[in-house]
């Protein structure tokens, strides 16, 4: 009975007509009724505009995050010879750069470079990088401190036979020389500058380039970099600094570097306030002396890493602020030093700008005192030229000389700021403009560095110089807003480990510890990687119209526009703006 | 067994009973604890149920377009707003001729902002292609509720099965409870006239040309005439098995009533007690209880209404513009029949407000003292309002 009232009700409701098609909808391109295109588009992250080596800091910590971290350290290698050493001593500006700011604690670039260097030391890896074929031009270089062995790594890369001529016994200038061991071990100097020469970089110790030499070497090389560093400190200008009490900071620093233990009994006075200061004031105190440092600026105006400051203070380091010398004497066996007091009188540079307080002075006593204002070239003539002829550049400047050999001047020598990674930047920019100049004449230089610039400049990558696929990369530098912020986690930074205050005091013995895999993995899992995409498929997963579509290149995935109706889901959901949505031109 | 249920759990009762194999919904009051007790018994296995959540009413009547379009049999609850959000795929699934099932528990629609009983939402989808039931107690939702799918499957059209808002949703009530084995003796499997099959790839509703759409609609209406005429033999099946019947329109004491109650819902079981009360004092009423509004049982109401002096329509809804929306279909259905009696039309209990036995009194009275109506529509208990601050 059941069956029949509905067999009944079925042929009385026959359905003539019910519409259906065989065809695909695939039949429907929907894709030509978009007016926005979403593409494919890494952009710069503001960390690598920020460093000075320009390296591919978002890339190299989502290496970093997947474990991969022989490609991360290599990563590093291809804009910069030296991340043991830059993972210690450079000044990251990159971390203040660092969009991951503005949500919590910027990523700890640093401390993964240096841990990426570690892990490369402990299993003793060997970088696979790529070499261009090699060139007939050698190229000799004046100087084995940063600048000169990056120049030397990246003429090598590009082809080059490079010597490099250094008047100290060994190589690693400022680095083996100024910075004390507590900062830079030896064995990591020394991985990285073997690991240049393992490059093939000649390295001539106690070789200084005197006027004479340099002729002899424009009659065998195609070009010269002077990179010869700023080894000689700066006079302080007052009555009484050739006395024996006196000091130079630099010297001292060598000193020590050098295996002595100089005699810092009682108390001794350090002028200055930059890094050398410091690196003087906390060697006296494991020596087991007392230190002052004397600084006519404030503290929060001192060149000096912060950190560094706060460390010294921890260590015992005395600080007096608004003080410059106006002379010095003797008292005795004991040195006198008469002292100006300052006072800010508004602000320049972002630092207080000083005047002296009216007549106030006042005069102390200590058993010596050192200069450590600040260090200039040690010849007058490594300073380069300021003539017309000469090509001015960031970094370095160019001489190009008809039918000479062309002449640079790098380094401290050039550099606005004296540091490790503007040395690296030096060296790596005079390395572009030799090879531009080899390959393609003189005119091409300023095009070609513009076209290696990373973000608004004036980092340069040698990646995009030598064709990688950095080149396809948007320059515009992604800022926090165009960070889809809801997938990320707050996670606070890591806390590098150090020494305690009293073992440090005690020793020279490096301050900053290793750190575990994982806590770099993780620390690593907390970069926004801006501008990169890391293949989180998000594209793939909101696309309504299934119009992402998996594939084997390099993206793994494309957008196939017979379909994507341009909702701009895909560029929306992107944690990392990696995508760009743009006006579709018919 | 005899269980004492709200209307709500009546519902869903029958859905689980009835074997339903896709449920979709978005949480509405009144209607939520029909779509509660279905997600638990998707998720405990007391139903074998897949149970889809879904951002809006309508994704979630197109996603059982798409299920029944696979050939399985589906269900969704809603209420007020979400039915109003359903509208453009409401026509889609009668077009598809897709035998959906539905329970809707009538809420005003917004604003002012309304959870209460009000029939308007459901009386504006009448032009959609969906059969509709309106019933009067928790008895008659579990029972209409299985009929429904019989007659959908039958037809190939869906069904609205509609619940008064709290007088019947939220109203606890015994009912009789069918044990699986006789629901499965009555309502065989769904089996699917067209279904979506892997094997043989199509997709359903294509462009239909002038040429063919007038007649694809033309199908749809025999269908819903077909469905006029197949409800009785499924009523005859059910209460073979189960003792009860209902009725397209139930005349109640019409046969010699001078005036005749034309009621739905829960209101009719008011209008039952008044009945008694008058007929107690020798007052001639009858009632016309209307229980399925689409297809329109006109013969039945003609029928029913065939010697009344006098029809009062109470109408819980309106037309603005217009009026009550039953008492339209009432005088559409009686106009073309000779000698026909004058239908009042009354408006009450609109947005939830009670229609006690005392309402329904006014409007008997009212309707006896008047020879003619004296307007389309009068409205019952209105207040009076202040327009001072």
């Amino acid at each position: 009975m059941a069956e029949k009232a509905q067999a009944r009700a079925e042929s009385e409701s026959p359905i003539h007509i019910m519409p259906r098609s065989t065809l695909s909808t695939e039949a429907n391109k929907t894709g030509s009724w978009r007016y926005l295109r979403p593409r494919y588009e890494e952009k710069t992250a503001p960390c690598s505009a920020a460093c000075p080596a320009g390296e591919d800091i978002g890339k190299i910590e989502m290496l970093t995050a997947q474990g991969l971290f022989k490609e991360a350290w290599e990563t590093i290698l291809r804009e910069n010879p030296l991340p043991g050493i830059c993972g210690r001593v450079c000044f990251h500006p990159c971390e203040g750069a660092c969009n991951r700011g503005e949500f919590d604690d910027p990523i700890a670039i640093h401390s993964l470079e240096r841990f990426l260097a570690d892990t490369a030391e402990r299993y003793d890896l060997k970088p696979l990088l790529e070499r261009l074929p090699g060139r007939p031009e050698k190229v000799a270089i004046a100087g084995a401190g940063p600048a000169g062995l990056a120049a030397a790594w990246f003429l090598t890369q590009l082809g080059y036979a490079c010597d490099v001529f250094e008047a100290s016994p060994e190589a690693g200038g400022i680095l083996r020389w100024g910075i004390p061991l507590y900062r830079l071990p030896l064995a990591a100097l020394q991985r990285e500058i073997a690991q240049v020469e393992a490059q093939g970089v000649r390295i001539h110790t106690g070789r200084p380039v005197t006027p004479d030499f340099l002729n002899d070497l424009e009659t065998s090389y195609h070009a010269v970099y002077l990179a010869c560093g700023h080894g000689r400190t700066t006079a302080l200008r007052v009555s009484g600094e050739e006395s024996d009490g006196v000091g130079d900071g630099l010297k001292f620093l060598e000193k020590v570097r050098n295996g002595e233990t100089p005699d810092v009994k009682g108390v001794s006075a350090v002028i200055g306030g930059g890094n050398t200061a410091v690196d003087v004031a906390r060697s006296i105190v494991r020596l087991g002396g007392e230190a002052l440092i004397l600084y006519r600026r404030r503290r929060q105006d001192m060149p000096a890493f912060g950190d560094e400051v706060q460390m010294a203070l921890d260590e015992g380091v005395k600080l007096q602020e608004l003080v410059a010398p106006e002379r010095i004497g003797k008292d005795g066996s004991r040195t006198l030093v008469t002292l100006r007091h300052m006072r800010i009188a508004g602000e320049e540079g972002g630092r207080g700008r000083i005047e002296p307080d009216g007549d106030r002075t006042s005069r102390i006593v200590v058993d010596r005192l050192f200069k450590a204002t600040g260090a200039e070239a040690a010849e007058g003539w490594h300073n380069p030229p300021a003539s017309k002829e000469a090509l001015a550049l960031s970094h370095c400047v160019l001489s190009l000389r008809n039918g000479r050999p062309a002449l640079a001047w790098g380094g401290d020598l050039a550099n606005g700021i004296k540091s490790v990674a503007h040395a690296i930047a030096s060296g790596k920019q005079a390395a572009i403009a030799l090879d531009t100049l080899f390959r393609e004449g003189p005119d091409s230089i300023l095009p070609r560095l513009e076209s290696c610039t990373v973000g608004n400049g004036p980092s340069l990558s040698m990646e995009i110089h030598m064709g990688g696929e950095r080149r396809l990369r948007n320059r515009h530098v992604v800022a926090y807003g165009e960070i889809n912020t809801d997938y990320f986690r707050y996670a606070p930074r890591m806390t590098q480990p150090r020494l305690v205050r009293q073992e440090r005091a005690r020793s020279f013995a490096e301050i900053d510890l290793r750190v575990s895999g994982n806590i770099a993995m993780r620390e690593a899992e907390r970069c926004f990687n801006c501008g990169l995409c890391n293949q989180c498929d998000n594209c793939h997963l909101f696309c309504p119209d299934m119009s992402v579509i998996h594939d084997q290149s390099a993206q793994g995935r494309h957008i196939d526009y017979d379909y994507c109706k341009g909702c701009g889901l895909c560029v929306v959901e992107c944690p990392r703006n990696a995508m760009t949505l743009e006006e579709e031109i018919r | 067994m005899k269980q004492v249920l709200e209307g709500s759990q009546a519902v869903a009762e029958a859905v689980r009973l009835a074997g339903v194999q896709v449920v979709s919904a978005y949480p509405i009051t009144p209607q939520t604890h029909i779509v509660e007790i279905l997600s638990d018994y998707c998720a405990t296995g007391k139903m074998n149920a897949k149970f889809l959540r879904v951002e809006s009413e309508h994704s979630c009547m197109a996603a059982l377009i798409g299920a029944q379009s696979a050939g399985v049999r589906t269900f969704t609850a809603t209420s007020g707003q979400g039915l109003a959000l359903m509208h453009e795929l409401l026509h889609w699934a009668s077009g598809a001729r897709l035998p959906i099932v539905m329970a809707e528990v009538n809420r005003a629609l917004a604003p002012g902002w309304n959870i209460w009983v009000d029939q308007t939402d459901t009386l504006a989808q009448r032009d959609t292609g969906w059969i509709q039931f309106y019933c009067e107690d928790s008895q008659e939702v579990i029972d209409t509720t299985l009929q429904a799918y019989k007659l959908a499957e039958s037809v190939a059209l869906p069904v609205m099965v509609v619940l008064d808002a709290f007088f019947l949703s939220h109203t606890y009530e015994p009912v009789d409870v069918p044990s699986q084995e006789e629901v499965d003796r009555f309502l065989p499997p769904y089996e699917a006239r067209f279904e979506l099959d892997t094997k043989n790839p199509c997709s359903f509703g294509p462009l239909v040309p002038p040429a063919v759409y007038m007649e694809m609609r033309h199908d749809m209406a025999a269908a819903m005439d077909t469905a006029l005429a197949t409800f009785p033999v499924i009523e005859d099946e059910f209460a073979a098995l189960f003792g009860r019947r209902y009725g397209a329109v139930e005349a109640i004491a019409c046969d010699d009533a001078e005036i005749v109650f034309v009621t739905s819902g829960t209101i009719t079981s008011t209008a039952r007690l008044v009945l008694e009360n008058l007929r107690g004092r020798g007052e001639k009423l009858g009632i016309a209880k209307i229980k399925l509004f689409r297809p329109f049982p006109v013969d039945e109401v003609r029928k029913a209404l065939k010697g009344a002096k006098k029809i009062a329509v109470i109408d819980r809804n309106f037309s603005f513009g217009a009026s009550g929306i039953f008492a339209q279909e009432i005088r559409a259905a009686l106009c073309n029949a000779p000698d026909h009696a004058p239908v009042f039309g009354y408006i009450a209990g609109i947005g939830g407000r009670d229609v006690t036995p005392e309402v329904l009194e006014e409007i008997y009275w009212k309707t006896k003292h008047n020879a003619l109506p004296e307007r389309e529509s009068v409205w019952i208990g209105l207040q009076e309002v202040s327009h001072g601050s």
